[in-house]
């Protein structure tokens, strides 16, 4: 008796574990498009019957070039939403004044890999004030629009990837991001190096720029010494100009920008520091 | 007094070859030429490091950058360049400063012979441009069984308040034999002349081996060995850094045929592995600008077979055939307080794959004309085997570091026998030798002697040579003079140039060095000796050598011996002797400044050495002492890295027990 209940319990056993494996399987199978990344928030985007997710691959907010990915659900049916316009304003509320900063919408209207990627280049952290992101869609399923606005908490990062300058040769104001590389990215060797450059026209106006030339100069502080083969970053489009960095080693790593408009100078103060 | 084995001299002709017999215990059989004699009497008074029997043979100088791993150079010579190997086997040391040549895991009591050969037949195992120099490794013998033989010593030097305690035991079943060796060396801080004490020259170590042997046939045996070396605590006064560890595991499985009757009258087999792992270390050191950790480790395994063949009364035929693969790794970690550390790969991992066959035809034509050719060539491969060091190596622009050459080599001796009296030979090679891992691949390898970080080159070219070589042999009674000429013309030699463009790693080094090919380089040089036996008990030994190198555009190369003379006197009356030795050098002036030499001046040293033995209890008891620069000379050799002072007067005593 015993010994046939023993049977029975582990056949039981089996065929949930057999049942768990079955299900995780399928999971997988679908693969979950936001897998590692970070929910910042969920909301309805109100007239347009959208349930709008924010994500981040990072683990928060941080000032600078932030990378995001927003999921839009039909509100009614939970399906998918793949096929919206996607527009982005964000706003930064210091009390007594208040600005936008650079961002870029969604490039198409077809959502990739069922997401909708975008970027907010948020150029202070929420020390200084509220910062929120208003998220208008038009859903082209039902070809409806409504906006949802959120709150965003930016934090100050470790080590600062946001800079402005005012430039010496027209006396605007420059704000430089830099996108790659990051602390986790960075190895011994050749690194893909990535910084978006905008420029402020107006409080709520801040265009990409391609007007300046950039001249890399990695060091290690500490050590006194550079690295060879550099390659400075030129403009690829939209305000980001990709190059090479190479790190002879691992640790703390000073990345020296000049900025050059033409023959002219424009700022030779700027760097952003990398440990890893 | 115990006499010297003659067993295993390779059938070659005799004067490319200088073997300094190591091992002293009688056999039976011995054929001495006038050659090893003279090598004989200069290790006959040894309580001496293996390091000091190679200084004393002209082909041989030793660059110093610490008292202990010295490494060896063959007619300047050194590094990528020759062939060091341990029993035939090759050993790569683990230390990117080349602070552990593979000479230093190996004791003269385990040696029973060093082989060494120049450029002209020193590529038979292993392309080389320099020659090659084997240390044979001691064997347990059949001598006496079922009874333990060996020998204990022990001994003190004055000038590094050093130890030096060794014991080896043999024991024979008859089908068996066994051989045990160890030995222990504890050296302080030496003296140098006129007192000043040299800071890190410190160095402890042991060393241990076991090795046993079956015969299996009268003709055939099989033979086990095991070495283990364990440095610790070793100062290196020339370079930034000591050495915390050294240790090195070598281990082989060989099969001997030797029957003089058969025409295939000797064939061997053996299969090897060995590993060092070395750590500098930098904790004792004063005003550290960082801390750092640089750990390196090697690892070779492979095998080779050789053949003595006797074709007909007239030719015989040597062959050869070896493959080996090796690998290497380095690392270096600073860390700076609040930071995260920095780390690199000094060594970027890397293998490398060699397999090559070689053979000598020698030919006697008549009863004084001999002939042998000799030819090698070499399969190499070498790869990154680690994306991490591929990454690295990528900084440098080269997407692929992989590579594969072939390797030729190429020669011919002539000796004829004048008269009776007078024997003169004549040589001419054609040689390549692969560049090394660090010529490759090295990442900011900080050379304190000329204060650059250097940087590999993947796409370096082979290293070239043609050589000449003429030595004439006068031979008379019980003396005998020997002169040699050489000249050597290098192409693409592979050196160091500044490359302003790079940035210095290491704190305080002066810039960056690339390594390159230049089109051409000569060395060339003299090398004399002269034994001399004017009465039964007396002998007089005197060497003299010459060596000179000039690269493309007229520049001394660096590294270049000075003038340098050896003369000993040694009177030995039955069991007692004494033996008086001057040594001079003169002063070196042919510098290569950017290699960071200066002139180094001449000195000469006095030196005075005693044995004396007799039987205590069946036991033959040895004593020798002497005492060293008698003069207590301050005095540096141009070799010495950062003209740091040689020991001063220096009395040493060692005292031997024969079980």
């Amino acid at each position: 008796m015993k010994k046939s209940l023993m049977i029975l319990v582990s056949l039981a056993l089996i065929c949930i574990i057999v049942f768990l494996a079955a299900c995780s399987k399928d999971k997988i199978a679908e693969a979950d498009p936001t897998e590692g990344m970070t929910k910042i928030t969920e909301g309805y985007a109100a007239g347009a019957s959208a349930k709008v997710q924010v994500y981040t691959k990072e683990t928060s907010i941080t000032t600078g070039f932030t990378k995001l990915y927003i999921a839009l659900y039909d509100s009614a049916t939970g399906n998918r939403i793949e096929d919206a316009h996607i527009q982005l304003t964000p706003m930064m509320d210091m009390g007594t004044m208040m600005h936008s900063s650079p961002y870029e919408n969604p490039v198409s209207e077809q959502a990739v890999n069922h997401l909708f990627p975008c970027s907010v280049t948020f150029i202070m952290s929420s020390m200084g004030g509220t910062w929120t992101l208003k998220i208008q869609v038009h859903n082209h399923m039902n070809d409806k629009e409504g906006v949802l606005t959120i709150p965003v908490t930016v934090n100050e990062p470790v080590k600062s990837k946001q800079k402005s300058f005012t430039a010496a040769h027209n006396g605007a104001k420059y704000f430089i991001s830099l996108i790659e590389p990051t602390a986790a990215s960075s190895k011994v060797g050749i690194n893909d190096m990535e910084i978006a450059i905008y420029k402020k026209a107006s409080m709520m106006n801040w265009p990409a720029d391609s007007s300046l030339s950039v001249i890399l100069t990695p060091e290690m502080p500490t050590m006194g010494h550079g690295s060879p083969n550099n390659v400075n970053p030129v403009h690829i489009g939209n305000g980001h100009y990709k190059g090479k960095v190479n790190f002879t080693m691992t640790g703390f790593w000073r990345l020296n920008l000049d900025f050059m408009s033409g023959t002219a100078v424009a700022d030779t103060t700027q760097y952003f520091d990398v440990e890893f | 007094m115990a006499g010297f084995s003659q067993t295993q001299q390779p059938a070659i002709i005799e004067d490319t070859t200088r073997i300094v017999e190591l091992r002293e215990v009688t056999i039976t059989s011995t054929q001495k030429t006038a050659k090893q004699q003279l090598i004989n009497f200069f290790k006959a008074n040894s309580s001496v490091t293996l390091e000091e029997i190679l200084s004393r043979l002209p082909e041989i100088s030793l660059i110093r950058r610490g008292s202990y791993g010295m490494e060896p150079s063959i007619r300047s010579f050194t590094g990528g360049q020759i062939n060091v190997l341990v029993d035939g086997m090759r050993i790569h040391g683990a230390c990117t400063d080349k602070m552990d040549p593979a000479t230093i895991y190996i004791e003269p009591i385990n040696l029973e012979n060093l082989q060494v050969q120049t450029a002209i037949t020193g590529f038979m195992s292993g392309s080389a441009i320099g020659g090659t120099l084997n240390m044979k490794m001691a064997e347990p013998d059949f001598l006496n069984v079922n009874k333990i033989t060996g020998l204990i010593s022990s001994g003190y030097q004055t000038a590094a308040k050093s130890f030096y305690e060794s014991a080896r035991l043999n024991y024979s079943t008859g089908k068996w034999a066994f051989r045990m060796s160890g030995t222990y060396r504890n050296n302080k801080n030496y003296r140098s002349g006129g007192g000043d004490i040299i800071d890190f020259s410190q160095y402890e170590k042991v060393n241990y081996s076991i090795s046993a042997k079956y015969q299996h046939t009268l003709y055939t045996y099989f033979k086990a060995d095991l070495l283990g070396d364990d440095g610790w605590n070793i100062g290196y006064p020339a370079l930034p850094m000591d050495v915390g560890y050294a240790a090195a595991r070598i281990g082989s499985l060989s099969m001997h045929r030797e029957n003089p009757s058969k025409s295939l009258y000797k064939w061997q087999v053996k299969i090897y592995a060995n590993k060092i792992d070395h750590s500098m270390d930098d904790t004792k050191r004063p005003n550290v600008p960082m801390h750092m950790d640089m750990p390196g480790w090697s690892k070779t395994y492979g095998a080779y077979t050789e053949a003595e063949l006797k074709i007909n009364q007239k030719q015989r035929l040597l062959l050869r055939a070896d493959g080996s693969s090796t690998f290497l790794k380095a690392s270096m970690t600073m860390y700076q307080p609040g930071e995260l550390p920095m780390y690199m790969l000094t060594w970027p991992d890397n293998r490398k794959n060699q397999s090559g066959i070689s053979a000598a035809w020698l030919l006697q034509i008549d009863s004084t004309l001999k002939l042998q050719v000799t030819g090698r060539t070499d399969f190499i491969s070498y790869k990154l085997v680690s994306q991490e060091a591929k990454d690295q190596v990528s900084i440098f622009g080269y997407p692929s570091a992989n590579r594969k050459d072939l390797l030729k080599n190429i020669s011919a001796v002539i000796s004829k026998k004048i008269s009776q009296k007078i024997k003169v030979s004549a040589s001419i090679a054609y040689v390549e030798r692969m560049p090394t891992a660090s010529e490759l691949y090295g990442f900011y390898l900080f050379n304190s002697n000329d204060g650059y970080d250097y940087i590999g080159n993947p796409k370096l070219k082979i290293e070239k040579s043609l050589q000449a070589d003429l030595s004439v042999i006068y031979n008379w009674k019980n003396n005998r003079v020997q002169l040699s000429y050489f000249y050597s013309s290098l192409f693409d030699y592979l050196t160091g140039t500044i490359n302003s463009s790079f940035s210095t790693m290491t704190i305080g080094a002066k810039g960056v060095k690339e390594f390159i090919n230049i089109p051409n380089a000569s060395v060339s040089g003299v090398e004399g000796s002269v034994v001399l036996k004017p009465a039964p008990a007396i002998d007089v030994v005197s060497t003299v050598r010459y060596t000179a190198g000039k690269d493309n555009k007229g520049n001394s190369l660096p590294l270049i011996a000075p003038l340098k003379n050896t003369t000993s006197i040694r009177y030995q009356p039955k069991n007692f002797s004494v033996q008086l030795e001057a040594e001079a050098a003169s002063k070196q002036g042919h510098i290569n400044i950017e290699a960071g030499e200066d002139v180094t001046t001449g000195y000469s040293l006095l030196h005075i050495r005693f044995g004396y033995n007799t039987m205590i209890l069946n036991n033959t008891i040895e004593l020798q002492g002497g005492v060293e620069n008698i003069f207590d000379r301050k005095y540096h050799e141009h070799l010495d890295w950062g003209n740091i002072s040689r020991p001063g007067r220096n009395v040493y005593i060692q005292f031997r027990v024969y079980l």
